[in-house]
């Protein structure tokens, strides 16, 4: 394992950051730390990259207990979300810097500086300053410039969170085409559950400054651990208690073993989707997704009654924690 | 102005080099050469407008005077220049304002600096209160703030330090009327620094101090620099708090300001402009060295 947590809390006055939280990032894997704004994860990150102290617990960063060490010792490359540019010197010397400080021989570092612009495409900028570059240029340069040091782990915190949906799917899939020839234990934090789960080979899932559930993007979508996970990975709805996905329920016009009867409350047409909102007695409307073609062949008309039933194999948990509501 | 007129009689700007800030090959020669006036002219009527009132004041306000004081100092020719200089009290004025305006701004480079840092990166009790008073010295009329300095350094000093009509004296005066100026110019400049770069810098594997050298003080220069040209300007002009604490002892307590009141008062304007002017060549000198330094630091990084 690369880096190992255990007992990691973190208080900011009442609030508390991180929650006796314990988790192994394995070596040379791409790793998403993933949950809502304010839930930790990028607390964590700081920690594990010595620019947060922990409250308790320790972090072992390759075997070596980090938990005391300055950044400086820790050999870890970060990327912060708003790029944190050396505005007065230019993107080679930027991406020199660490190097620079590490007295390495000049040709060398000039001969690395080169090889790491050429890797997130930035050579022909290399005499630029920072503010001429786009934001996206600036994030790969951020990269470029952590990666330069040889870090034992990449640690981004959101880094494209600063950047615009186009350019941010674009850099995304880059990093993910970079770690595949890099192969540096990275991790980066994000509350985007779709680039966690187009990206990462892991993704630890952090609510309220404990880890809700560690697993592949598959074992966490297929077989999440609770109500949270599940909604956070995608839109759910709740169906006599059971948390499943709006298109994992089976819509009837008439009576069936074991359904559900509700009244249409609205019906709305997104492209070959169609939402059924169905109003069910004592308990909040349930969500169903429908394809257009399945929903016409069956004249779904607000106040028509239907009857709801899990479809078979559908995934569901019990609905305990009534969080849901948080994160739809 | 001129360069406004030109731009409307000549063809439109089609070299679309121009707005290529590291273009300069050989072949670009020609263009370049025909527009030595500066950067293609961007005024709009309104903006023409705006510049024009705007050279008129400094014209009136600070052009004028200046040219009228370097006339009047012509008046007695370049030999007046030389015996003026020559004077050996004349000659001590302008060193030691000189001389003292250099250390004070020396000394508030490095203080202000460090005052600036405290104010903005740390928090302790009371310093609501400092941000507050570090302008007093600034905003004091000087003649009071002479007044202040010779209670403490005077005859009566409740401290036993006699300084006042001694050097130092003038030094103690200068200090204390330019404190505000480098922690003024640095304060913002330091707050809007984010700490992410710093952090960035710390994982990189940069000490403390290097940070400072390497990320932190290049952002800082420029603030510095503007600071330290108010500082020097305030100093080599400064006279209400010096009459009363210097004592203006020729030879040794006594500065260019008061050297130029005397000249005034004896009816030798000739001479008072002629010490008038080479102040006005130093301060000119200064503020333009401090802003070489300043483009020197920004653009080497």
């Amino acid at each position: 394992m690369s880096i190992e947590v255990s007992g990691l809390t973190k208080r900011f006055g009442d609030f508390v950051a991180l929650d006796d939280v314990n988790v192994s990032l394995p070596t040379g894997q791409l790793t998403a730390l993933l949950g809502p704004s304010g839930g930790g994860k990028s607390t964590l990150l700081r920690i594990i990259a010595g620019l947060d102290t922990a409250d308790a617990g320790t972090v072992t960063i390759e075997g070596t207990d980090a938990t005391r060490l300055p950044p400086q010792k820790r050999n870890v490359g970060f990327v912060f979300q708003h790029y944190a540019v050396f505005k007065h010197m230019t993107v080679a010397k930027n991406v020199a810097f660490g190097l620079e400080i590490r007295k390495r021989p000049k040709a060398e570092t000039a001969r690395r500086v080169e090889e790491l612009l050429e890797l997130v495409h930035l050579s022909q900028f290399s005499h630029r300053l920072p503010a001429q570059l786009s934001g996206g240029q600036r994030q790969r340069m951020a990269l470029a410039r952590a990666l330069a040091v040889e870090p034992t782990v990449l640690l981004l915190d959101e880094p494209f969170g600063a950047l615009d949906a186009k350019v941010r799917k674009e850099l995304r899939d880059w990093l993910r085409r970079l770690h595949d020839e890099v192969h540096v234990t990275t991790v980066f934090v994000t509350h985007d559950q779709e680039e966690a789960l187009e990206v990462a080979d892991e993704i630890v899932v952090i609510n309220e400054g404990r880890v809700e559930q560690v697993g592949t993007p598959d074992q966490l979508y297929d077989e999440p651990a609770n109500d949270f996970v599940m909604g956070f990975l995608g839109e759910v709805t709740t169906l006599e208690g059971q948390v499943l996905r709006p298109h994992d329920i089976e819509v009837a016009t008439h009576p069936v073993p074991g359904g559900v009867q509700g009244r249409v409350e609205r019906v709305l047409r997104i492209g070959f989707e169609v939402r059924v909102v169905v109003a069910v007695a004592d308990r909040p409307d349930v969500t169903v997704v429908l394809t257009r073609t399945h929903s016409r062949s069956m004249h779904l008309e607000a106040g028509a009654a239907v009857w709801l039933t899990p479809a078979e194999g559908a995934i569901s948990v019990a609905s305990g924690r009534q969080r849901e509501a948080a994160s739809a | 102005m001129t360069s406004a007129l030109v731009e409307r009689g000549s063809p439109p700007p089609v070299d679309p080099g121009a707005d290529v800030p590291t273009g300069g090959g050989g072949g670009r020669r020609r263009p370049r050469r025909s527009r030595r006036s500066g950067p293609r002219s961007t005024l709009t009527r309104g903006a023409g407008l705006g510049l024009g009132v705007a050279v008129l004041w400094f014209s009136i306000l600070v052009l004028l005077p200046l040219a009228a004081v370097v006339a009047v100092a012509a008046e007695g020719g370049v030999s007046g220049y030389v015996s003026v200089l020559q004077n050996d009290q004349t000659w001590a004025a302008v060193t030691l304002t000189v001389t003292q305006a250099a250390v004070v701004t020396v000394v508030n480079v490095l203080v202000g600096t460090v005052i600036a840092w405290v104010l903005v990166r740390d928090s302790f009790w009371g310093k609501r209160l400092l941000d507050v008073i570090i302008d007093v010295p600034f905003a004091l009329p000087t003649i009071v703030a002479g007044l202040v300095l010779l209670s403490l350094y005077g005859p009566n000093s409740p401290l036993g330090l006699q300084w006042a009509f001694t050097p130092s004296a003038v030094t103690l005066a200068l200090a204390f009327v330019t404190l505000p100026f480098v922690v003024r110019t640095v304060q913002p400049v330091l707050e809007e620094l984010e700490t992410d770069v710093e952090e960035a810098a710390a994982s990189l594997g940069a000490k403390r101090s290097t940070i400072f050298r390497r990320i932190i003080l290049p952002s800082l220069v420029p603030a510095i620099a503007a600071g330290a040209a108010l500082s020097f300007a305030r100093a080599i002009s400064e006279y209400g708090s010096l009459v009363l604490l210097s004592g203006n002892r020729p030879f040794e307590t006594e500065v260019v300001s008061v050297r130029v009141l005397t000249f005034i008062e004896n009816g030798n304007n000739t001479s008072a402009a002629a010490v008038a002017s080479v102040m006005l060549f130093v301060a000119l000198v200064v503020i333009v060295l401090l802003d070489v330094l300043q483009r020197r630091v920004a653009r080497r990084g």
